[in-house]
């Protein structure tokens, strides 16, 4: 047993589940390989119905892989689940779990109490996290009374008691509001970042969240990892040049000037928007191979006399390489749009589009 | 922010190895924590006092009558007497224990409870001892209420032996219903109509209100597996010293010593059918999934 | 498109799949209430039907209420020995019909406590356009049905087994058929209140049902004649409908046999002059008690509906 903080986080090896399920079984993952580092920050992008929540119960020793090995921190998921128990926690989006007449404090505590900690401790550790989250006015409401937004941070709070070494979210912000979602990917992030080592999986189904705070991201469909790297490097599969559409007063000999230049590919006139036309100003698309061009143009366009108004990049978005890897966007869906349980609904029948890649 | 500061053990492994004494005391503190929201909750809404105290009084009164009506011997009212305040443990490990569990999982608890390091039967525990706590109150009063009423007279030789039969009925019976829980949790609904099933049939088969031993080889056999049948006829027997026992009743001693075997075994039974359950629910993927 | 503009122009096709309103559905009317009635029936009784194993809903059906029944039968034999075969009719039919009672109080109590904490459906339920009174009915109806049916059995065991004398011929038919009407609206009544009750309640009131028939048990002339109490509770004994509804239904089914409201030195003969009641005497017993029943009912409910909604307990979870 090598479980020591130089063994991966997690480690799977060609996992399968399949769910007794009529009219037929359901196979909810497919050979699934992943590895996450400790210290990272890993998230399972995919749309409903791909298979994250069913990874992530077998993670967090809810679930029996049907065949294939999962490891967190080398403590194997079928036979070390006290061991993994000990060092990690899990919060679900939509949790609504709890004990109503308990006031937020009191369940909190019950929870310190399952995981070893003394009574005072318990109480301690419960009143700063508390405080740490923003709940501080409703530390003795009634559980039954918090708002979906409040309910939210109380299940962060409990995943925290532990202080665990890996953290297991799934889909966290689930039907919190704008503001609610941002207070709790910021609490995900500082508790990350106030020590070394601390991993976090995140599962989810917004590509802006993903984006913001994975390092790492498998993407995931029909219980197949379609493909793993982190962000940018996602988005290079899809578009590997840097596009740029360009704005400036004026352009003495028209695009083409640009298109001469080291480094730029092409460089065409964008349709003008009212603004152009109002402003009489030129804009141009530019397609070039990397970032570091763009100096390069910025010079002849000083050269040129022309004035920089508006410089906006144009990148492709995680549903873009989702499209690109899958032929389909996360809406259009074969199957239903069941939300994810954990369950038979956790998966869709039949072959998926795109063979698997193994990260 | 300090409340994010690591404050313990330098690796996974350091973290995820625990000393026996750790896994004790994390299961005393689950039992405590378990039990810490029945507790509360008797305080938070206090409806019970009147449901769980008033009314199984007058339950326990109309069989009183019956007996009255029937001119049954006098010491059949203080049998039944202590059976209504024994029904009260025997409702409380129906209801808030044998299907606490399955309860659980359609409040979406049970995978908390099942992801958490402590051992699920200290929850239990935790559960039995508030519901305990809750019942305690209802079986006293029960007592107390119907003893002036109705003029019972209990003839007392041996205290301790009394309080440790009831202390190893209230162990044996809370085995059972930890025992029920891991069957419970297994069967889903079913577990709701069995709940139901067995009501009816256990009052009659415990001698809750009726003196099971006067059954002849019916209550033999109810004696010989039943905790709450034997705990009751030994209580009966040490709280009426003296009244007439049909030949071949089994002397208090001898059903102490059936209650101990009787506690032993069904907790071990819980400790492993809730094992091996768990390892059921994990295969099937039902630790999560409501109304099965 | 300026604010206010309709997406669709009036008087266009609907768009396919969804359908095209129709006002008579929302126009109330005792038609919608029905059809609202016979929903939540149909609900109840997928619920209370839904057994993976039949053999397991039949024994249940037929075992709880034969075993009352069986108790009281071993203990008379037991106690009372010969001297008690006379009682044995007495205390089987008012077990049988005290099983039928427990099922109607508790139908109603459970089905809130379900919806409201493992559906977490009560609030929907609330909101729709039926009644919530009129849907907490059809939901309970089931349970009724599922207790009629055990009191028969229980009846049948007891005369093809237990040799209650039973006479098919002497059936006073008017007496039983009103006795069956009114007694399941006095029943239904008391599962209201039990209802209002458990909307206040939490989760842990699954047992008070059960509590609440056991304290009636003691009052009802189901398995003593209330001779045996003391005066005052004999008087309280009176006013409650479920002793009238006993008394209808032992008269009608099994005349002849013991009182259980009559006799020397009771407060109904105190009241009445005579040692028991006529047939008629027990029917207007019954409705007045009867009707009694149901507007207190009906106060309690709107009561505790109201403060429900003023607390915010319909879509509360209490469990601990």
């Amino acid at each position: 047993m090598s479980a020591s903080i130089s063994a991966p986080a997690i480690e799977v090896r060609d996992l399968h589940r399949v769910y007794d399920a009529k009219p037929a079984p359901v196979v909810a993952l497919r050979g699934i390989d992943l590895e996450v580092r400790p210290g990272e920050f890993f998230g399972l992008l995919g749309p409903n119905g791909a298979g994250k929540t069913t990874l992530i119960k077998i993670l967090t020793t809810l679930l029996l892989p049907s065949s294939g090995t999962a490891r967190v921190f080398g403590f194997d998921v079928v036979n070390e689940t006290t061991q993994i128990r000990r060092i990690m926690n899990m919060v679900a989006g939509g949790e609504q779990s709890g004990y109503g007449i308990l006031t937020v404090r009191e369940q909190l505590w019950m929870f310190s109490q399952f995981y070893g900690l003394t009574r005072g401790d318990g109480w301690r550790r419960v009143d700063e996290l508390i405080d740490a989250v923003g709940l501080g006015e409703q530390r003795v409401q009634r559980v039954s009374t918090l708002s979906t937004g409040e309910r939210q941070k109380m299940n962060m709070v409990r995943g925290l008691l532990n202080d665990p070494w890996i953290f297991f979210l799934d889909e966290p912000t689930l039907g919190l509001d704008v503001s609610a979602a941002r207070g709790i990917r910021e609490l995900i992030l500082d508790w990350k970042g106030a020590v070394d080592g601390r991993t976090v999986l995140l599962t989810t189904h917004y590509m802006a969240e993903a984006d913001e705070l994975c390092e790492r991201i498998a993407i995931v469909d029909h219980g197949r990892i379609l493909a793993i790297g982190t962000p940018a490097e996602l988005k290079r599969r899809v578009q590997a040049e840097s596009i740029f559409r360009l704005e400036v007063d004026r352009l003495d000999h028209g695009p083409g000037s640009l298109a001469r230049l080291p480094g730029v590919l092409s460089a065409a006139a964008a349709s003008a928007g009212e603004l152009d036309a109002e402003r009489q100003t030129v804009a141009v698309n530019l397609v070039l191979e990397d970032d570091a061009a763009l100096s390069g143009v910025v010079g002849a366009l000083s050269g040129l006399g022309s004035q920089i108004l508006a410089l906006r990049k144009s990148e492709p978005t995680l549903e873009d390489v989702f499209v690109e890897l899958v032929g389909r966007g996360f809406d259009a869906q074969e199957g239903s749009n069941a939300p994810e349980a954990g369950g038979p609904d956790d998966a869709v029948q039949g072959e998926p589009a795109v063979e698997a890649h193994s990260g | 922010m300090s409340a994010f500061v690591r404050r313990e053990g330098g690796s996974p492994l350091e973290s995820a190895t625990w000393t026996s004494r750790q896994v004790f005391m994390t299961n005393l503190r689950t039992v405590g924590g378990r039990a810490y929201p029945r507790v509360t909750g008797m305080f938070r809404e206090k409806s019970w006092v009147f449901f769980e105290i008033l009314l199984p009084f007058l339950a326990t009164s109309a069989f009183v009558f019956v007996y009255r009506a029937v001119e049954a011997p006098r010491e059949y009212i203080g049998f039944v007497v202590i059976g209504g305040a024994m029904t009260a443990f025997w409702l409380n490990v129906i209801w808030m224990m044998a299907q606490q569990l399955w309860w659980e999982k359609s409040q979406g608890n049970l995978e908390l409870y099942f992801a958490a390091p402590m051992s699920i039967t200290a929850v239990l525990f935790g559960m039995a001892f508030g519901g305990f706590v809750m019942s305690s109150g209802r079986a006293v009063a029960v007592l107390v209420v119907a003893t002036a009423l109705y003029g019972v007279e209990f003839a007392i030789d041996q205290w301790l032996l009394l309080g440790g039969v009831f202390l190893l009925t209230m162990s044996a019976l809370y085995g059972l219903g930890m025992v029920l829980a891991s069957l419970f949790l297994m069967w889903g609904r079913e577990a709701w109509h069995l709940t139901q099933l067995m009501i009816e049939p256990v009052y009659f088969v415990s001698g809750l209100n009726f003196p099971v031993a006067r059954l002849g080889l019916l209550g033999a056999v109810a004696i010989s597996t039943l905790p709450l049948a034997v705990g009751l006829d030994a209580m009966r027997q040490l709280a009426f010293a003296g009244a007439p026992y049909p030949e071949g009743t089994p002397a208090p001693e001898v059903e102490v010593l059936i209650l101990i075997a009787m506690t032993v075994v069904l907790l071990a039974i819980a400790r492993w059918s809730l094992a091996k359950l768990e390892r059921m629910a994990r295969r099937d993927g039902k630790l999560s999934i409501r109304w099965q | 498109m300026a604010v206010g503009t309709p997406s669709r122009p009036v008087g266009a096709p609907p768009t396919p799949g969804l359908g095209v309103y129709d006002a008579a559905r929302d126009a109330g009317g005792s038609w919608a209430v029905m059809r609202g009635f016979v929903t939540s029936v149909r609900l109840g009784w997928q619920m209370e039907a839904n057994w993976t194993d039949p053999l397991l809903f039949v024994i249940y059906s037929v075992a709880k209420p034969v075993s009352s029944a069986l108790i009281l039968v071993f203990m008379l034999e037991v106690i009372a020995g010969e001297a008690g075969r006379s009682f044995r009719s007495f205390v089987v039919i008012g077990s049988a019909l005290w099983a039928f009672v427990m099922s109607g109080i508790a139908g109603l109590a459970w089905a809130i406590l379900d919806d409201r904490e493992r559906y977490r459906m009560l609030k929907y339920l609330y909101v729709s356009p039926t009644n919530f009174l009129v849907v907490v009915l059809g939901r309970g109806v089931a349970r009724l049905a599922v207790g009629a049916v055990g009191a028969v059995i229980t009846l049948a065991v007891g005369v093809v087994v237990l040799g209650v004398p039973f006479d098919i011929a002497a059936i006073d038919w008017p007496l039983l058929i009103i006795s069956i009407a009114i007694g399941v609206v006095a029943i239904t009544a008391l599962a209201v209140v039990m209802a209002a009750i458990c909307i206040q309640t939490r989760m842990e009131s699954w047992s008070y049902p059960e509590a609440a028939a056991g304290a009636l048990f003691l009052v009802s002339g189901a398995v003593f004649p209330v001779a045996v109490l003391p005066g005052p509770v004999q008087a309280i004994a009176l006013v409650n409908p479920l002793t009238w509804w006993i008394v209808g239904m032992r008269d009608a089914l099994f005349p002849g046999g013991i009182s259980s409201v009559g006799g020397i030195g009771t407060v109904f003969r105190e009241w009445f002059g005579h040692a028991s009641p006529a047939p008629n005497e027990t029917i207007l017993a019954l409705l007045a008690t009867g009707a009694l029943a149901t507007l207190g009912a009906n106060v309690i409910f709107r009561v505790s509906e109201h403060r429900a909604k003023d607390r915010g307990l319909l879509d509360r979870t209490t469990g601990s």
